[in-house]
């Protein structure tokens, strides 16, 4: 971390150069947009985000009309670096993916997993994998500390998300090898999960890694990081299928942002384990 | 204006405000802590966030509520339509929107509707989804609430020359909107506090914002707490609109208290009617004679002295299966008074009804003063008629009072407004003008001292004459009494038949259903006397009365003298 200025300098005007001359969108062109994403020109990007979901999109305490978070700062970056505005439209998660397929917002930018089933409707371009964590009572009185252990637990996850599957196949699991069944609570939002372990409803929550360890990191004396699990999904930006300019936009956007450092920084700047990382891929099937 | 403290209710209030602090005692917080969390909450009260969240939610549910409640009105119109399409159309609106979800119907129409080329943003989608909602619900409140209205204020208001849809804005719906008002305030509160929902549709109202401040910092009970005082504030608000709508349309409102809300009782000393007592000394009015200086010049010339004034030839009408009268011809001259007599069910209250189209006749045709109430002859149908479209402007123009049984009122008004109300509506006459008549009509049957009193402060006697009043305020050409005494008191009978007798003298060509036989003897110029749907015999009051030639005549008489 104390690398001085000049060798990140240095590091950073060689990657750049490599990048460049591969492909000549390896830079921000903000100005070029027309004539890069012509169909782009002019428009005010909606992104779509549930701002309840710390640390990838959540309120700025310090200004509550402003949406801050990895995420978040990511979509910015990207859209400032194509050259054009961006405006955040916030709705509940379950909302957000039927607004995209309905052309209600451009891109849903905010801790989408990715699953063929989704890539039917949607192309993603994925930028980091995923870890899941299991949220549970401070210095964890059960002793969860492997999914493995759930059986005859009660767990909550949101509804709608990949981890509410996977507890649902834990479940399953349990019941092969005759143990009792996970009891399963679904949460409307992340606070109300959160919740239900506080006040012992629920044993474990389980969500994105960050998140929990966010949770456990800012409340000790109410929760801790029983487990996690990399299930090697990945996590990408959803865009309409078909939208080639939009796609074309996110993937140079986000290599240029890998590529200098940037997805890094935000990631650390929220406490999101950098090494999750991984090369911007389109994903389309 | 006093306001005072109720005790009962000022000990609850505390009780209340007590209530919050159970909850932190059991979260193990002192008081140290607790007093920090109010603090924290009435911080978020005043956030700009949230009560910008609480003005969309304020915005949606206003502008939907007034689109709903348009809607609403108009279904509950079809609902009550006799076309059956137009009556199961709405029925099938308010059966489909009632009956699905409303996250589902806000969903189709934000994701579903862009398919279509249909798109919208999120907060007219919300507004939209709400408004279509609002008119289901409202449509049903405010046919119940029509409904809850007597017809006979309908029947008094068509007498009157008014149409359907000026009776319905200026007698119906007033006279509704004391059992809707409180049904509207449900659904309003309710919308305001249902806009969360629509944080699915990207609506970013009160409660997803507070969601996502909680989302952020996970203070869950102060965020939450400011929300729902925030919440409470609002409703509190539409609570004491529905207070003062409330006092605005109870047409009782002498009794009432003014304002009382959570303790606070305000009570002011009431309309001047209140204070005076019901029974105010009227100075005695025995001479009528100014009645005729009220009639209009026309009604006392006759133009075709050869045709009756009022003609009924062959007049048939029966009510599904049951003849009520069976080929009724009479003629009636101008200037004329003829009392039909006749046992219930003869048939003479439906002939009335029938002369001033209040009810369509099935065959024949009655005229009044040379002209057809609202028919015209089709041409070359040998006579036969047909009904006009504009039914309530035929029923105006021909001029023909009516009283009824019961008098009807109507309810919401005071004497004097139930009698300038058609004048100035259907005649177009300037109020100023109105009202110096109405005073006058008033003055003439004795009842100036009580112009503002509403029908219920009056007694059955005071009711009628106010209605005699009201019927000639139109300057009718022709007067239809339906048993104007029937419903009376014995002793209140002679004054309400002392009016009619002034009327008679004044000249006023009158048709009156009774069995007030000595009035018949007194003052008819001729007595009609029916029975089963048809016309007996008829002459002057010593021929009918005195000497029937018919059997069944005298059977009725003697049955209706013996019993007075």
């Amino acid at each position: 971390m104390f690398i001085p200025r000049a060798i990140k300098l240095l590091l950073c005007a060689i990657t750049v150069l490599l990048f460049s001359q591969g492909a000549s969108a390896q830079s921000c062109e903000p100005s070029k947009v027309a004539q890069k994403y012509p169909s782009l020109a002019g428009k005010t990007i909606k992104i779509g985000v549930d701002p309840e979901s710390p640390p990838y999109a959540f309120r700025d305490s310090k200004d509550l009309n402003k949406i801050i978070g990895a995420d978040a700062d990511m979509a910015r970056a990207v859209f400032d670096c194509a050259g054009v505005k961006t405006e955040f439209f916030t709705a509940g998660w379950p909302g957000l993916l039927p607004a995209l397929r309905a052309g209600q917002i451009d891109v849903m930018w905010d801790l989408l997993y990715y699953t063929p089933e989704r890539a039917k409707e949607t192309s993603f371009l994925t930028y980091m994998q995923a870890g899941t964590g299991g949220l549970v009572a401070a210095g964890n009185p059960k002793k969860i500390d492997d999914i493995s252990k759930l059986c005859g637990l009660t767990v909550t996850a949101g509804i709608g998300t990949v981890e509410l599957t996977m507890a649902q196949d834990q479940s399953a699991k349990c019941k092969a090898a005759n143990k009792p069944e996970v009891t399963i609570m679904t949460s409307a939002d992340i606070a109300s999960g959160a919740r239900l372990v506080a006040s012992k409803r629920a044993d474990v929550m389980m969500y994105d890694l960050a998140l929990v360890d966010g949770l456990a990191k800012q409340n000790p004396q109410l929760y801790s990081r029983g487990f996690m699990v990399t299930s090697g999904m990945k996590i990408g930006v959803g865009v309409k299928k078909g939208n080639a300019d939009m796609i074309a936009a996110v993937s140079d956007g986000l290599k240029i942002m890998q590529a200098n450092q940037t997805q890094k920084k935000t990631f650390l700047q929220y406490g999101v384990d950098p090494s999750l990382e991984m090369p911007t891929a389109l994903l389309t099937q | 204006m006093t306001v005072r403290i109720n005790p009962k209710a000022a000990s609850t209030l505390c009780l209340l405000a007590l209530l919050p602090w159970y909850p932190a005692m059991a979260a193990d917080l002192d008081g140290v802590q607790a007093l920090q969390g109010f603090k924290e909450l009435i911080g978020y009260v005043g956030s700009p966030f949230l009560l910008g969240g609480a003005w969309v939610a304020l915005k949606i549910t206003l502008i939907a509520m007034s689109i709903g409640l348009v809607l609403g009105l108009g279904l509950a119109l079809m609902r009550l339509s006799r076309f059956k399409t137009v009556n199961s159309a709405a029925w099938g609106y308010i059966w489909f929107v009632r009956g699905t979800p409303q996250l589902l119907q806000l969903v189709f129409i934000f994701d579903a509707l862009p398919l279509i080329g249909l798109r919208f943003d999120e907060v007219t989608t919300a507004v939209v989804g709400f408004a279509l909602n609002e008119a289901a619900f409202s449509a049903e409140l405010f046919r119940a609430g029509i409904l809850s209205v007597n017809r006979s204020q309908s029947t008094a208001a068509a007498a009157l020359g008014m149409g359907p849809l000026l009776a319905l804005r200026r007698i119906i719906l007033p006279q509704s909107m004391r059992a809707v008002i409180p049904g509207l305030a449900n659904d309003t509160i309710g919308m305001l506090k249902l806009t969360s929902i629509a944080s699915v549709i990207f609506v970013n109202e009160l409660t997803f914002r507070s969601q996502q401040v909680v989302g952020q910092n996970f203070k869950f009970f102060t965020v939450f707490g400011a929300a729902a005082v925030i919440y409470l504030f609002l409703t509190s608000a539409i609570s004491l609109l529905q207070v003062w709508l409330e006092r605005m349309f109870d047409h009782e409102r002498d009794h009432k208290v003014s304002f009382s809300w959570f303790g606070l009782r305000a009570s002011k000393s009431e309309a001047r009617a209140a204070d005076a007592p019901p029974d105010v000394k009227e100075p005695d009015v025995g001479n009528h004679a100014w009645i005729s200086t009220l009639l209009p010049l026309e009604s006392r010339t006759p133009r075709q002295p050869d045709e009756p004034f009022v003609a009924c030839r062959n007049v048939w009408k029966s009510y599904g299966k049951r003849e009520i009268l069976r080929g009724v011809d009479l003629a009636i001259a101008h200037g004329e008074v003829v009392v039909i007599l006749g046992p219930s069910g003869s048939g003479k209250s439906t002939l009335l009804k029938l002369i001033n189209h209040l009810e369509p006749l099935d065959w024949g045709a009655i005229k009044v003063d040379s002209q057809y109430v609202g028919y015209r002859e089709v041409p070359g149908g040998g006579g036969t008629v047909k009904p006009l479209h504009n039914l309530a402007r035929a029923r105006a123009e021909a001029r023909v009072g009516m009283v009824f049984q019961h008098f009807n009122l109507f309810s919401h008004l005071s004497a004097l407004d139930n009698i300038v109300e058609a004048q100035c509506q259907v005649y177009g006459v300037p109020r100023v003008e109105a009202q110096a008549l109405g005073r006058e009509l008033l003055k003439s049957v004795g009842l100036a001292a009580h112009a503002d009193f509403l029908p219920h402060r009056l007694s059955g006697g005071q009711q009628q004459r106010v209605a005699i009043a009201r019927a000639l305020a139109i300057k009718p050409k022709l007067m239809l009494f339906d048993e104007p005494t029937s419903a009376l008191d014995p002793e209140l009978v002679g004054e309400v038949l002392g009016v009619m007798r002034g009327l008679a003298d004044a000249g006023m060509t009158m048709i009156v259903v009774t069995h007030e036989i000595r009035f018949a003897r007194d003052v008819a110029d001729r007595v009609v006397f029916m029975d089963g749907g048809e016309v007996i015999e008829q002459g002057t009051p010593q021929q009918v009365i005195d000497n029937p030639a018919h059997e069944r005549t005298r059977k009725f008489l003697n049955v209706v003298v013996n019993q007075t």
